[in-house]
């Protein structure tokens, strides 16, 4: 199609040629026009093969300059080859503006989809992380962050806390014992022995947290762990109550997991506290309507809790309320952090906090 | 615990409400139900099937997690029906239990027991049978005990373990004439502690080595059964038994607690009595016994009880003050509701203007102060019904815990220089105890590990933290890890450490952290002190003979810092392992400005051919000397040991920025100064400048 296209140009200019070929003063303007307006390389070749080539308009021109009276073959050869060495200056010079352009766009091309390089940034263990958060919540709400030690004794860890020596109650803790000890000792299966030693040293009205890791002798699999951070809390004062507890919880876990979640007390029994509860709150995923993670039944079970016991109390130097006599009284409750941070992060094996597997920690 | 639905329904006239909603309702008030399912029963055995339907021998589960304090009454049924009487309003069916004894029979004639330690057995009843049918149990019995999971024995054997489900006292039975005597027909039965050397066969044919320490009834020969625990082969009751003995006794869970331990036998009935009975239920359980036995096997019951009794187990009395009541729930609950609660829960109240005297009945162990009534009402009120209020409390501002202070400072800063936080186990195993050379006696060992590799508390957080770097080396050429936390000893017990580990970096770059650290939590003057092991030490030592340090503040160590010896197969790996109990002690949140002069900095370098063995140090402490303080820093920023060099030499090369804090410093000055540093650093003749 291009080929027949120029074809007919071709033609047309033969018919036209006679009566143009005097004008070399437009024709001058016309090459130079379209020297100009040449956009590369590839229409500048075209605009030397159309007039500067061997078949090329100034070449015939030169070429029927032989049928020319003498005086004007002269005077026109003269004009056609000052044009043809013009207009070959016009296109080196426009050639090498191309070649600069060429090698100023090489320069300066710049790719913005190459993907970013990312810092060399670190990472902390997500535990630590919802600890922190934890720690936050209950600070601004007035509560101390205390740490107790994780080796213990069987008065604080069991008889402080109300579940005496050989009672069934002791199984509900399947402890890991230290060996040859002059002291029997253990590793703390929770942390409400920090409860007794903060009250031993401290008078009410109190509120504290206290987070840290518990051991238990415990088979392990994606939903169980030997070795667990918990954190316990406790508020003593004249009149603490069931309904105060209620309203504390809720808020931390409406703050811990943005959401506006609803908490439950069902009974349930711990030595150290008398009512005890299983808090369980509304699932933060489904909202309540049934789903795989709370196995459809709108609730997950996030803590245990209760009034301390005051045999608690008692083993803590702190008067307990008595019939007709003053005392204090209050709440203590204590959850992972491991199954909170489960919950946060939609995590679904527990053994990855402590897998130190840099392919997961690297994702926080 | 399982329960089976029908059974419950049968302790009243009118209908429960349906089994899931009976379960929902328990777990709210009472305890959990963890499932609740349709079964069927189908040749000779229960099974749990998808859809409930209509007709004989379909029935529902529920498994109940009842709470220890609560195994005392209620690992029956007659507890669970009393607890659902007592959420619901339901009444329960009167029972009666009329047994018809035979005049010319009198059970002193046929049994006696004689009880050795009364606090081992608070009470031992027994009643005889003549003449029984022993057989193949009923169908309803039979069903009802293989809905709970029991085999059925036979008509005897079954009916104990029918009033066990059912009331929750174990019972036994023993074939009268198998028991041996010295005296014709009074059998005597002794409730003793075994001695040593005994030995009995069970009913299930397994052989048990006694101890002193566990509880047997006896003949006057040989035990018959290991009390509370189960039953011997030598008294078993069979086809040809004729005269029964039954057993209904109460024994110190303490000492069925250790017995079931000591021999390593749980059952049924062990696991009840562990957790403590009410000694008033074994005579309303024997009566049920004989009861059933006569209408089942037949039978004449001889008459009187024999009874074992000496300390009766009275009711208590509490008094509850209702204000405390509302104080402790938070919540007004009107007078007639609590007393109406605790009636339902047979409790006996009675309301004063403040108080309310209750009388606990005496199957209620676990009950025994206010607040245990307190929940008793609570509970059964709903919990739900307690509102959220918050605390009015005294707007103390909580205390700074400022080991977590620094703690979390530290995570942040390392966090920020690109590493990452582990958490390991607290443990190492007997292996990494050897591969690391740490001594067995120092270490803290668990008398009941998990397995093997977590025998020992961990002396250091180094062992977990370089299996952290092999285990993640395939995925990560350089690495950068750390971790805070309790390491373990027999000195110290407990302490806190900060250890981290790099790969792919050198020691000057672990140095340079460690110093960047200390200075963000304001520690000055730490230094680094060469470590000179014992020879006997450095023999099997973790750490490179030369690439490591001692870290010091003043005299003291507060950690170290070096590279891992190639003997441990690892990358190449440095470690810094710091006393974090003793660096958060010395931390300082205290920061000064310091002025930026308001004169030039010139910059002069110095190179200098030195002996390969000087420290830096020393080249460095000439330069100060000298200077003075007109030198603000110097900048080591190469050093360089090659073949061009004379042997044995190295080269080092420093910037030194001289600068004053009143003067622009001239030229002249200057390059006096610089001169006199060159001068003083080639007093040492094997020292020298490059000029």
């Amino acid at each position: 199609m291009a080929k027949i296209k120029t074809q007919i140009k071709k033609t047309r200019f033969r018919k036209r040629e006679k009566s143009k070929i005097f004008f070399n003063g437009r024709l001058k303007n016309k090459i130079q026009g379209e020297i100009e307006k040449a956009k590369d390389l590839k229409e500048l070749n075209e605009i030397f093969d159309k007039y500067l080539g061997k078949r090329g308009q100034i070449s015939q021109i030169l070429k029927s300059l032989k049928n020319l009276p003498k005086e004007k073959k002269a005077r026109i050869g003269k004009e056609t080859n000052e044009l043809k060495k013009l207009l070959q200056g016009k296109i080196e010079q426009k050639k090498s503006d191309f070649a600069l352009q060429i090698k100023k766009d090489k320069e300066e091309w710049f790719d913005i989809t190459v993907p970013g390089k990312k810092p060399n940034l670190g990472h902390l263990n997500p535990l630590t992380y919802v600890k922190r958060k934890v720690e936050e919540i209950f600070q601004s709400m007035g509560f101390s962050v205390i740490e107790g030690p994780e080796i213990e004794n069987e008065w604080y860890n069991f008889d402080a806390l109300n579940i005496p020596k050989e009672h069934p109650a002791r199984d509900m803790w399947d402890t890991l014992w230290l060996k040859d000890e002059k002291e029997k000792l253990l590793l703390r299966t929770h942390t409400s022995p920090v409860q007794v030693r903060y009250m031993e040293k401290n008078n009410p009205p109190l509120r504290i947290v206290a987070p840290g890791n518990v051991y238990r002798h415990e088979a392990t699999d994606p939903s169980h762990e030997f070795q667990l951070l918990q954190l316990e809390g406790l508020m003593i004062g004249e009149n603490v109550s069931v309904a105060n507890f209620k309203a504390i919880i809720q808020e931390f876990l409406i703050r811990f997991f943005n959401k506006d979640v609803k908490i439950r007390l069902r009974p349930d029994f711990f030595p150290f506290t008398e009512p005890s509860f299983d808090v369980s709150m509304s699932c933060f995923i489904c909202e309540g309507k049934g789903c795989q993670v709370c196995k459809s039944t709108g609730w997950l079970e996030v803590a245990g809790a209760g009034m301390v016991h005051p045999n608690v109390l008692k083993n803590s130097g702190i008067l307990p309320k008595k019939y007709n006599s003053s005392g204090w009284q209050g709440w203590a409750f204590g959850f992972g952090l491991d199954r909170l941070a489960m919950m946060k992060y939609k995590i679904n094996d527990i053994r990855l906090f402590r897998s130190g597997d840099l392919r997961f920690l690297i994702q926080f | 615990m399982v329960f089976s639905y029908n059974w419950l329904q049968s302790f009243f006239q009118k209908r429960l409400p349906k089994p899931e909603k009976m379960a929902e309702i328990l777990t709210m008030h009472f305890a959990e139900v963890e499932e609740c399912y349709p079964v069927k029963y189908s040749r000779g055995e229960f099974k749990r099937v998808q859809k409930f339907s209509i007709g004989r021998g379909n029935d529902f589960i529920l498994d109940i997690d009842i709470r220890p304090n609560r195994a005392g009454d209620c690992f029956s049924h007659i507890g669970i029906a009393r607890e659902i009487s007592a959420i619901t309003g339901l009444k329960l069916k009167k029972q009666d239990i009329k047994i018809k004894e035979d005049k010319n029979l009198k059970t002193k004639d046929f049994v006696s027991v004689e009880v050795r330690d009364k606090k081992a057995c608070p009470r031992y009843t027994a009643r005889v049978i003549t003449d029984v049918k022993v057989g193949p149990s009923p169908k309803w019995l039979k069903e009802r005990l293989e809905i709970c999971g029991l085999r059925s024995i036979n008509n005897i054997v079954d009916i104990t373990n029918y009033v066990m489900l059912e009331m929750g006292q174990p019972l036994h039975a023993f074939d009268s004439e198998k028991i041996e005597n010295s005296v014709k027909k009074n059998k005597k039965i002794i409730v003793r502690f075994a001695k040593k050397g005994e030995k009995i066969i069970t009913l299930d044919g397994e052989k048990y080595d006694l101890y002193n320490d566990v509880l047997v009834i006896a003949d006057e020969k040989k035990p018959l059964a290991i009390a509370g625990i189960k039953g011997g082969k030598s008294a078993e009751i069979d086809l040809k038994t004729k005269t029964i003995i039954i057993e209904s006794a109460n024994f110190n869970p303490k000492v069925i607690r250790f017995g079931s331990k000591m021999i390593d036998l749980k059952t049924d009935a062990s696991v009840r009595f562990e957790h403590g009975i009410d000694p008033n239920l074994t005579e309303y359980a024997i009566n049920r016994a004989v009861y059933l036995v006569q209408k089942i096997a037949g039978g004449k019951i001889t008459k009187g009880l024999t009874d074992v009794y000496p300390k009766k187990n009275l009711a208590k009395k509490i008094k509850l003050d209702l204000n405390y009541i509302k104080n402790l729930l938070g919540l007004k609950i009107p007078n007639t509701e609590i007393v109406n609660i605790l009636k339902r829960l047979d409790f006996k109240a009675k309301t004063g203007s403040t108080k309310i005297d209750v009388v606990v009945p005496t199957f209620r162990i676990d009950v025994s102060l206010p607040e245990d009534l307190i929940e008793e009402i609570g509970r059964i009120y709903g919990y739900e019904k307690i509102p959220f209020v918050f605390p009015v409390a005294a707007l103390t501002p909580p205390q700074k815990n400022l080991d977590i202070f620094w703690e979390e400072l530290t995570k942040d800063f390392l966090k920020e220089l690109g590493f990452t936080e582990v958490y390991n186990y607290s443990f190492i195993s007997q292996k990494d105890a050897e591969n690391f050379n740490y001594n067995n006696k120092e270490l803290i060992e668990i008398e009941n590990p998990i397995s093997s590799d977590f025998q020992y508390l961990r002396p250091t957080l180094i062992i977990n933290l370089l299996k952290n770097i092999d285990k993640n080396y395939k995925n990560f050429k350089e690495i950068k890890i750390f971790e805070l936390g309790k390491v373990f000893n027999k000195t110290f017990k407990e302490k806190k450490m900060l250890s981290g580990a790099i790969t792919g970096n050198d020691f000057y770059f672990a140095k340079g952290i460690i110093d960047s650290l200390f200075q963000k939590i304001g520690i000055a003057n730490v230094w680094y002190d060469e470590y000179h092991p014992t020879p006997e030490m450095s023999k099997n030592s973790m750490w490179h003979p030369k690439k490591c340090a001692e870290i010091k503040l003043n005299s003291e160590e507060i950690g170290f810092l070096g590279e891992i010896s190639q003997q441990i197969k690892i990358p190449r790996t440095i470690v810094f392992d710091i006393d974090f109990e003793k660096l958060s002690k010395l931390a300082s949140e205290e920061q000064e400005y310091k002025p930026l002069s308001r004169y030039p900095a010139a910059i002069r370098d110095i190179a200098i051919l030195v002996p390969f063995n000087v420290k830096v140090e020393e080249v460095l402490n000439v330069i100060y000397n000298v200077g003075g303080p007109l030198i603000r820093d110097v900048d080591l920023f190469d050093i360089y040991q090659g073949e061009e060099l004379p042997e044995g030499k190295k080269n080092l090369a420093f910037h030194i920025i001289y600068q004053a804090e009143d003067r622009t410093l001239s030229s002249e000055e200057i390059d006096n100064l610089q001169g006199k540093i060159i001068r003083s650093l080639e007093e040492n003749l094997e020292w020298q400048v490059r000029k």
